[in-house]
C-alpha cells in the first residue's frame, strides 16, 4: 500500500518536473509571455508541494525499521529517483531565474529571440496542474515580481536537498535499475519494467515475420497460377 | 593544427556573452534580420532566415568584409546559437538560401550550465522511443555507456523521458517540430559525433585570463591599488612611437646587409650547399675576420665587446693607450656576475686587490661616490656588488676609448685586411653538382688554420665579382 502511494507521488512529481522543464525551455523565445511566467510560478509551487509530500513519505518509510529487506531496497531505489528529480528541478529553477532576469517582458529595448514557436504552453501547464484549463489571474508585471519569490524558493529547495542528504543515508551505488536498456520501447502502461513486456514485443516481431513469409508464399503462388493460366489461354487460342 | 584549434576554442569560451549580444541585436524588429516562414508539408513555421540574410546583416551591422562576416556567422552556428534546418548535422553557415533558425536561450552554450549526463541520457531515451530503437551508432554506444554509468537513476531517466514526450504532445504540431530541432541541434553541439569538431573541448589548461577570471571584491583596497598602479604607470618614461619606429627602421637598415637570411651569406649557405666555409670563416677565433664582421664592430660598443676577436683588438688598442686595465676590470666584473656562487668571495677579493685597492697595480679610475659605495658593498660580497663600478667603466670606455678606436690606425688596417669570400659559382652541368649528403657537424672540424686553406680552394673556382 505504502509502496503504491510512494510510486504515485513520485510519478506525479516526475510529471510536473517534465512540464516545468518544457516551460523553462520556452523562456526568452517568442512564446514567452506573462502567462508563461505565471504558469511557471504555479507549476513550481505544485512541484514543491509534491516534493515535500514525497520527502515526508519516503523518509518515514526509510526510517521504519520494520520494513523487509526487498521493500527497503525498493524504497531506496525510489529515494534515488526522488533525489535525482529534485536535482533536475533545482537546476531548472535556477535557469528559470537566470533566463527570467535576462529576458524581462515589458522592456521595449530587450527583444525576445525568434525561435519559431508560435503556440502557448497552457496545455502543458494544465497537465502539470492536473486541471482542464488554466486560469490566469496574475498582474501584468509578474515576470519581474516573481523573480524574488523564485530566488527564495530556490534557496528553500537547496536547503531541503541538503537536509535530505544529511538525514537519509542511501548510498546511490547500491541501487540497481530495474529497467534494461531499451525498456522504454515497449508499451508504457506500467512504469516499472517487466520482462513479460519485453518477450511479448519479441513474439510480436517473430509473429509478424511468419505472417510476412506466408503472405509472400501465397502471393507468389497466385502469381505463378496466373502466369500458367495466361500461357494456357495463349496456347489454346 | 590541433593546438591552434584548441587555443581558438579556449579564447572563444570568453566570447560566448558577445555572441549572445549579437544574437539579441539580430532580433530587433526594425534593424534585425528579416524573417521568413518555413513551409513544411502541412505546417508553416515562422522565424526562419537564409544563410545569405545572416551574412548580409552582419556585413551591414558591423561594416565588415564578406569573408569576416562568413567567419563570424560560422562561429555562431558552430557554437549552437543558430542551427541549420535543412542539413542539421552539418553545423556550417552557407551563404545561400539554406534556412536557419535561432536557438532558444535555454540551449545557449554556457559554461555555467554544462550539458549533464543525465540530460543526455533522457534525450537519448526520448529519441529511442520516437525512433523505435533506431539510434545512430555513436548514440547507441553512448546510450549503453550511460545505462552503465548512471544505472542508479536509469529508472528515472526512462520515467522522465516518457513524461517529457507526453508534455510535448500538449503543444501544437509546429512547436513540437521546433522543439525537436532545437534539442537535436543542442546535442549536436554538446555531444558531437566522433570525428566532428568539438567546440567545447578543453585543451590543456593554460593560464589564460579569459578562463580563470577571479572576481576580486571591488572595495576601497582594490581601488586604492588600482590608483597606485595607474600612478606608477603614468610616471614611467615613455618614448614617442615616432622616435621608436625611426630607431627601429635605422637599426634594420643598418643590419640588413649583415643578415645571412635577408642578404645571403658568402660564400654560400651551408644549409643548402653543405659547404661549411661560411661557419669556418666566421668562427669566434679566426686569424682574419670577414669584412662584414669588422664593419659591425663600428655599429656600437656592445658589438665590439661582444665579439671575441673584437675584444682582443680593443685590448691591443687600449694597451697602446695605457688604459687596458679598464677592459680587464670590466671582464673581471663579468666573471663575477656570471660565475660560480662558491667563488664569489674570492673573485671580489681579487678584483679589489687588483683594481680597487689604493696603490693597486691596475688601479681603475672610478669617481669617488661609486668607489665609496663599492667599498661598502665589498664587505658583504654578492654577485652584483660591482655593478655600479662596472657600469661606470663601461660608459667610460664607450664614450672615450671606443670613438678613438674606430678612428685609429689599428681599426683601419683591420678593415683593409678583412676578407670578403667570393660566392661559389653554381655549377652549370647538373651531374657536376655536389651531391647533398649528411655531413658531420662543422663544430667538430674547425682547426684555426683551415680558413686559409679554404681560401686557396676558392680561388680555383671562378671568382664572381663581388657587390660592394
Amino acid at each position: 500500500m505504502v509502496k503504491e502511494e510512494c510510486k504515485a507521488l513520485l510519478d506525479a512529481l516526475s510529471k510536473v518536473a517534465a512540464c516545468y522543464r518544457h516551460m523553462v525551455l520556452t523562456i526568452g523565445g517568442t512564446s514567452d509571455s506573462q502567462n508563461l511566467r505565471e504558469e511557471l510560478k504555479k507549476t513550481r509551487q505544485k512541484a514543491q508541494e509534491l516534493a515535500v509530500a514525497n520527502r515526508n513519505k519516503l523518509t518515514a518509510v526509510l526510517k521504519d525499521k520494520t520494513v523487509s529487506k526487498e521493500d527497503k531496497a525498493e524504497f531506496e531505489r525510489l529515494w534515488v529517483i526522488f533525489s535525482t528529480c529534485m536535482e533536475i528541478l533545482e537546476i531548472d529553477m535556477r535557469r528559470a531565474l537566470e533566463l527570467g532576469q535576462e529576458f524581462p517582458l515589458n522592456v521595449p529595448k530587450k527583444h525576445l529571440i525568434q525561435t519559431g514557436m508560435s503556440g502557448g504552453t497552457s496545455g502543458v501547464a494544465a497537465r502539470a496542474m492536473s486541471v482542464q484549463n488554466m486560469k490566469y489571474e496574475a498582474e501584468h508585471n509578474i515576470d519581474v515580481v516573481d523573480l524574488k519569490d523564485l530566488e527564495n524558493e530556490i534557496n528553500q529547495v537547496g536547503e531541503m536537498m541538503y537536509e535530505m542528504e544529511m538525514k537519509v543515508n542511501v548510498p546511490q551505488w547500491t541501487v540497481e535499475a530495474k529497467q534494461d536498456p531499451g525498456a522504454e520501447l515497449k508499451s508504457t502502461i506500467s512504469v516499472g519494467a517487466s520482462s513479460i513486456g519485453m518477450i511479448s514485443v519479441e513474439e510480436n516481431k517473430s509473429f509478424c515475420d511468419i505472417s510476412k513469409v506466408l503472405a509472400g508464399i501465397i502471393f507468389s503462388a497466385v502469381l505463378i497460377i496466373a502466369i500458367v493460366l495466361a500461357v494456357c489461354v495463349v496456347k489454346l487460342s | 593544427m590541433g593546438a591552434g584549434l584548441l587555443l581558438k576554442t579556449q579564447i572563444l569560451r570568453g566570447a560566448w556573452p558577445k555572441m549572445e549580444r549579437v544574437i539579441v541585436s539580430m532580433q530587433d524588429p526594425d534593424m534585425g534580420i528579416k524573417m521568413r516562414n518555413q513551409r513544411l508539408l502541412i505546417t508553416v513555421i515562422p522565424h526562419a532566415m537564409t544563410g545569405n540574410d545572416i551574412v548580409e546583416w552582419l556585413i551591414q551591422k558591423y561594416s565588415i568584409s564578406e569573408e569576416e562576416s562568413l567567419h563570424l556567422g560560422n562561429l555562431l552556428v558552430k557554437h549552437g546559437y543558430i542551427y541549420p534546418l535543412k542539413d542539421p548535422r552539418s553545423l556550417v553557415l552557407r551563404a545561400d538560401d539554406s534556412p536557419y533558425r535561432f536557438q532558444t536561450p535555454y540551449f545557449w552554450t554556457s559554461s555555467k550550465w554544462p550539458a549533464t549526463e543525465l540530460d543526455y541520457a533522457i534525450y537519448l531515451a526520448k529519441k529511442n522511443i520516437r525512433k523505435q530503437g533506431d539510434l545512430i551508432d555513436h548514440e547507441k554506444d553512448n546510450y549503453n555507456l550511460l545505462h552503465k554509468r548512471i544505472n542508479h537513476t536509469w529508472d528515472f531517466v526512462v520515467m522522465q523521458a516518457r513524461e517529457q514526450l507526453r508534455a510535448a504532445k500538449q503543444r501544437r504540431k509546429g512547436d513540437r517540430i521546433v522543439i525537436d530541432c532545437q534539442e537535436q541541434a543542442y546535442w549536436l553541439v554538446n555531444r558531437p559525433p566522433p570525428g566532428a569538431l568539438n567546440v567545447l573541448e578543453h585543451g590543456p589548461e593554460r593560464r589564460n585570463c579569459h578562463i580563470s577570471r577571479v572576481q576580486l571584491p571591488e572595495n576601497t583596497d582594490y581601488y586604492k591599488r588600482e590608483i597606485e598602479c595607474c600612478r606608477k604607470a603614468m610616471g614611467r618614461t615613455r618614448v614617442k612611437s615616432s622616435i621608436c619606429l625611426e630607431g627601429y627602421i635605422k637599426f634594420n637598415e643598418q643590419y640588413v646587409p649583415h643578415d645571412p637570411i635577408m642578404s645571403g651569406c658568402l660564400p654560400s649557405n651551408p644549409w643548402i650547399t653543405d659547404d661549411t666555409t661560411y661557419w669556418a670563416m666566421n668562427a669566434p677565433t679566426v686569424m682574419t675576420p670577414t669584412k662584414l664582421r669588422v664593419e659591425r664592430w663600428g655599429f656600437g660598443f656592445s658589438e665590439l665587446l661582444g665579439d671575441t676577436l673584437g675584444r682582443r683588438q680593443l685590448l691591443e688598442f687600449l694597451k697602446k693607450e695605457f688604459s687596458a686595465e679598464n677592459l680587464s676590470f670590466w671582464e673581471a666584473c663579468e666573471e663575477l656576475r656570471y660565475g660560480e656562487q662558491a667563488r664569489i668571495a674570492d673573485i671580489v677579493d681579487s678584483i679589489y686587490q687588483q683594481f680597487l685597492a689604493p696603490g693597486a697595480t691596475r688601479w681603475v679610475n672610478i669617481d669617488s661616490k661609486t668607489m665609496e659605495r663599492t667599498l661598502e658593498g665589498i664587505k658583504t660580497p654578492h654577485r652584483y656588488v660591482m655593478d655600479d663600478a662596472q657600469m661606470h667603466i663601461y660608459m667610460l670606455m664607450k664614450k672615450d676609448s671606443y670613438p678613438r678606436f674606430l678612428k685609429s690606425e689599428l681599426y683601419r688596417s683591420l678593415l683593409a685586411e678583412a676578407i670578403m669570400p667570393p660566392e661559389t659559382k653554381k655549377r652549370v652541368f647538373p651531374f657536376m653538382r655536389k651531391q647533398r649528403h649528411s655531413s658531420p657537424s662543422p663544430a667538430l672540424l674547425l682547426p684555426t688554420g683551415e680558413p686559409e686553406v679554404k681560401a686557396e680552394d676558392q680561388s680555383k673556382v671562378v671568382a664572381v665579382p663581388m657587390e660592394s
